[in-house]
């Protein structure tokens, strides 16, 4: 476990968007397997699927042939593990749709520093490293401590070590509802307006509670230099005919700032350690301790340059539970394997939006509603 | 030349049409004779390149056949209805007269239902509204060109409407249904409990194909007779590949009968080999991510459950084999993906079989055993069970359904003088 561990801290150690992607291969491919076997050693039912797998993984040449596992079956609970029970630090659980089971990750003391530390490298290729007021687009619960900590509590967590002090700018009305505190957010523009400032919130949820309202009354918060980062999904924004251009620009007059300094990043819980915040030139960077596959749905093969299809997250940070090679349910474009104008290198993508859920038919109608769900 | 389909973006636009249908119905009675005429030579016209790669399209062609058609009107029907004359029914006489207008909302994934539903209409004189799906208007508009190219007369093709629009237009399918006196309804659970749901005249009778799954089974000695081995995998393999496996008579999963001394890891690689010429035969074109995300949490599913599971897939979505043992009917998830499952009797299967299951697929040796295992599936609700290979071959009764005389009205006549 120590090699595998020094592996995967060498990786992290290395500036985020510096390698080139043979480089990448070798250096994620080596680790990858290593943790597999690892991972076959701790849970039986994961040994049988990895065994299954029609590419032996020790004679795997590319990522991309190692096994995956779709990140439905991270629903299981008791949650999908590779540790004792009594070493798992945390549960993450992801922000499932209506009616819709969330995923469940166990998260041991190493996976969760290595989150921490992964979050931190990504996040300070984009805001800085420094410590500022924090201004959050939530209520203050959505952190609280306990065993369990939804997507929401994870993101906003995950960017305090870039925070002075925290600010919490909702409240819960008497149904349950989201409220801005108005006073509580004029209080912060006024003192820490003028300084670097960092601002999170779920896309939706900044959107709904405080740049809608604020920009109906003009209102502008005369922040500068802040960084408004938020994620989540645009799903409830497109039905409400809000693109990104226009919730750039909108957030952007509302805090008083320019537009690049509004900052999209996609992740998902299951992918711990791993965000991907959109660069100057609008698109996704993956960090060297971590990959991402988009798969044909055809033929599952990795598709080329400028095509869509399913994402696969790789990523060496997590040993407490079998999430190192996941095929998600989102749906993105493959701008470049490498050379992004922004000058990181690596895979470059863009998100494209959700794969649609599927229901068995029997000679059934293909076309048959679906629920409409909340991302928030 | 008659538009049979139509784009609808109006509700008034189906109205009008409806009105021209009943028009006909009321100026022009069809015979059944000349029904089967018409469908004879639509059927040698469907033999041309331009409709070859539509899936199903060859069923279509066998099924438009008099040789097919003639014993299921007589069934139905009897004798009487192809002379299109009052039988007699002692001192009444009885004739089979069309409901009317018939509405069809087919399932949008199976590319010729919305003809082959059309026709079961058609065959007791009626005239027909079929809702097409967009994504369906093209291979149902190649089918009906080579309709409209052999009926030059319009017998038939001045009864057929076929309307495409999205299934979002409430208003249009709330139209439609006002206009209908009978209808044909396929699809899932979510998208038959909506059309049933529109408002339909009172009198419209409506006849529900819903969701359901089919089984395959094999007894002991069927599978593991080497000889036959290869010729009952090619059959399993046409039955998965057919209709994508997502018709309501695809095997979803294929109970194997405990054989001592033989394993059916054999049996199932015969059956990957069969698999794999099936897949390169007929290999898919397009796919959805949704399928493409279900088929590999399938096999990752099935896999993590239990140690004792097995599989065999390739790196692609093409097929997938599922291995376990048990005698319950496990989820189904389509897209060629077939579980097969090892029980020590194959009446403990069948007898585990319930109302969602269609049809059953057999291979049994033993006639007597056949029958009694036949006799137990059709008492737990199953409606259909045919030998394995031929689990599509559309027959009346389907879903044990008759499929034409729902939609006619057997009228009785006792003349005044008796």
């Amino acid at each position: 476990m120590n090699e595998i561990e020094q592996k995967i801290d060498q990786l992290l150690a290395i500036p985020p968007y510096s390698l080139p992607p043979e480089e990448r291969q070798v250096a994620l491919l080596d680790c990858l397997k290593d943790e597999l076997e690892i991972a076959c050693s701790r849970n039986p039912g994961y040994r049988n699927y990895i065994e299954h797998w029609p590419v032996q993984q020790r004679s795997a040449r590319r990522i991309c042939d190692l096994p995956y596992l779709p990140v439905g079956l991270l629903k299981a609970q008791p949650p999908l593990s590779l540790v004792e029970s009594s070493e798992i630090k945390r549960v993450l659980t992801s922000s499932s749709t209506t009616g819709q089971t969330p995923s469940r990750i166990a998260l041991d003391a190493q996976t969760a520093r290595r989150m921490t530390k992964g979050v931190i490298t990504i996040a300070e290729h984009f805001i800085g490293s420094n410590r500022r007021p924090y201004l959050v687009v939530d209520v203050p619960g959505s952190t609280r401590n306990g065993p369990e900590l939804g997507a929401r509590g994870a993101a906003i967590q995950g960017l305090q070590p870039f925070a002075s002090g925290v600010t919490y700018c909702l409240d819960l009305d008497h149904d349950g509802g989201l409220l801005l505190s108005r006073d509580r957010l004029r209080n912060f523009a006024e003192s820490h307006g003028a300084s670097s400032v960092l601002v999170y919130g779920f896309t939706y949820i900044l959107w709904k509670y405080l740049v809608k309202p604020l920009a109906l009354e003009k209102i502008c918060l005369a922040m500068p230099d802040v960084h408004i980062l938020h994620s989540g999904g645009w799903k409830l924004l497109q039905e409400e005919a809000v693109d990104k251009r226009l919730f750039n620009d909108t957030v952007a007059r509302t805090f008083g700032c320019t537009a690049d300094r509004v900052i999209d990043f996609y992740g998902m819980v299951e992918n711990v350690g791993v965000i991907y915040p959109d660069c100057r030139e609008g698109n996704k960077h993956v960090p060297a301790f971590a990959e991402v596959i988009v798969r044909n749905p055809l033929t599952l093969e990795p598709v080329v340059e400028g095509e869509q299809g399913i994402v696969q997250v790789c990523s060496v940070l997590p040993t407490s539970f079998p999430g190192n090679l996941l095929l998600t349910e989102d749906i993105a474009k493959i701008v470049s394997y490498d050379g992004c104008r922004c000058g990181r290198r690596g895979t470059c993508f863009q998100f494209a939006g959700r794969v649609p859920k599927a229901e068995v038919r029997g000679c059934g109608n293909i076309e048959s509603k679906r629920q409409r769900a909340a991302q928030v | 030349m008659l538009v049979i389909i139509r784009t609808i973006g109006q509700p008034g636009e189906i109205s009008e049409i409806a009105a021209e249908l009943r028009d006909s119905l009321d100026t022009t009675e069809i015979g059944t004779r000349a029904v089967l005429d018409g469908f004879e030579a639509w059927s040698a016209a469907l033999g041309g390149r331009e409709t070859a790669n539509i899936p199903g399209v060859q069923f279509l062609r066998m099924w438009l056949r008099r040789g097919t058609l003639e014993p299921i009107i007589s069934r139905e029907l009897g004798g009487s209805a192809l002379c299109g004359i009052w039988g007699e029914d002692s001192r009444a006489k009885l004739k089979a007269h069309p409901v009317g207008i018939v509405g069809h909302w087919p399932a949008g994934n199976i590319e010729i239902q919305p003809v082959l539903s059309m026709t079961c209409a058609l065959l007791g004189g009626n005239a027909s509204l079929v809702r097409v799906p967009p994504a369906l208007s093209e291979p149902t508009r190649l089918i009906i060109e080579k309709l409209e190219e052999s009926d030059s007369a319009g017998l038939l093709t001045r009864r057929i409407r076929m309307l495409v629009f999205d299934h979002t237009r409430t208003d249009l399918l709330e139209t439609m249904a006002r206009c209908v006196d009978g209808a044909l309804i396929w699809g899932g659970k979510e998208a038959v409990l909506s059309v049933r749901a529109l408002p339909f005249p009172h009198w419209a009778r409506l006849v529900i194909f819903g969701p359901r799954i089919s089984v395959a089974a094999m007894d002991a000695t069927s599978w593991s007779n080497t000889e036959g081995q290869e010729t009952w995998c090619r059959r399993i393999a046409r039955d998965v590949w057919q209709f994508d496996q997502q018709a309501c008579s695809s095997p979803q999963v294929l109970f194997l009968e405990r054989k001592v001394g033989h394993s059916p890891h054999e049996f199932v690689q015969s059956l990957k080999k069969a698999f794999e010429a099936e897949n390169r035969l007929h290999p898919r074109l397009t796919i959805s991510a949704s399928l493409t995300t279900l088929i590999c949490q399938a096999r990752a599913s099935w896999l993590l459950d239990k140690a004792t599971n097995s599989a065999i897939f390739p790196q692609g979505p093409d097929w997938t084999i599922l291995l376990g043992s048990g005698t319950e009917v496990p989820k189904p998830t389509q897209g060629r993906t077939l579980t097969v499952v090892e029980v020590d009797d194959l009446f403990d299967a069948v007898g585990n079989l319930d109302g969602n299951v269609q049809a059953v697929g057999l291979a049994v040796v033993d006639a007597e055993r056949e029958a009694m295992l036949a006799s137990l599936a059709a008492r737990r609700g199953v409606d259909r069970i045919v030998k394995l290979g031929r689990m599509h071959v559309f027959a009346s009764p389907w879903d044990g359904v008759d499929l034409i005389r729902p939609m006619i009205r057997m009228v009785r006549y006792v003349p005044s003088s008796e």
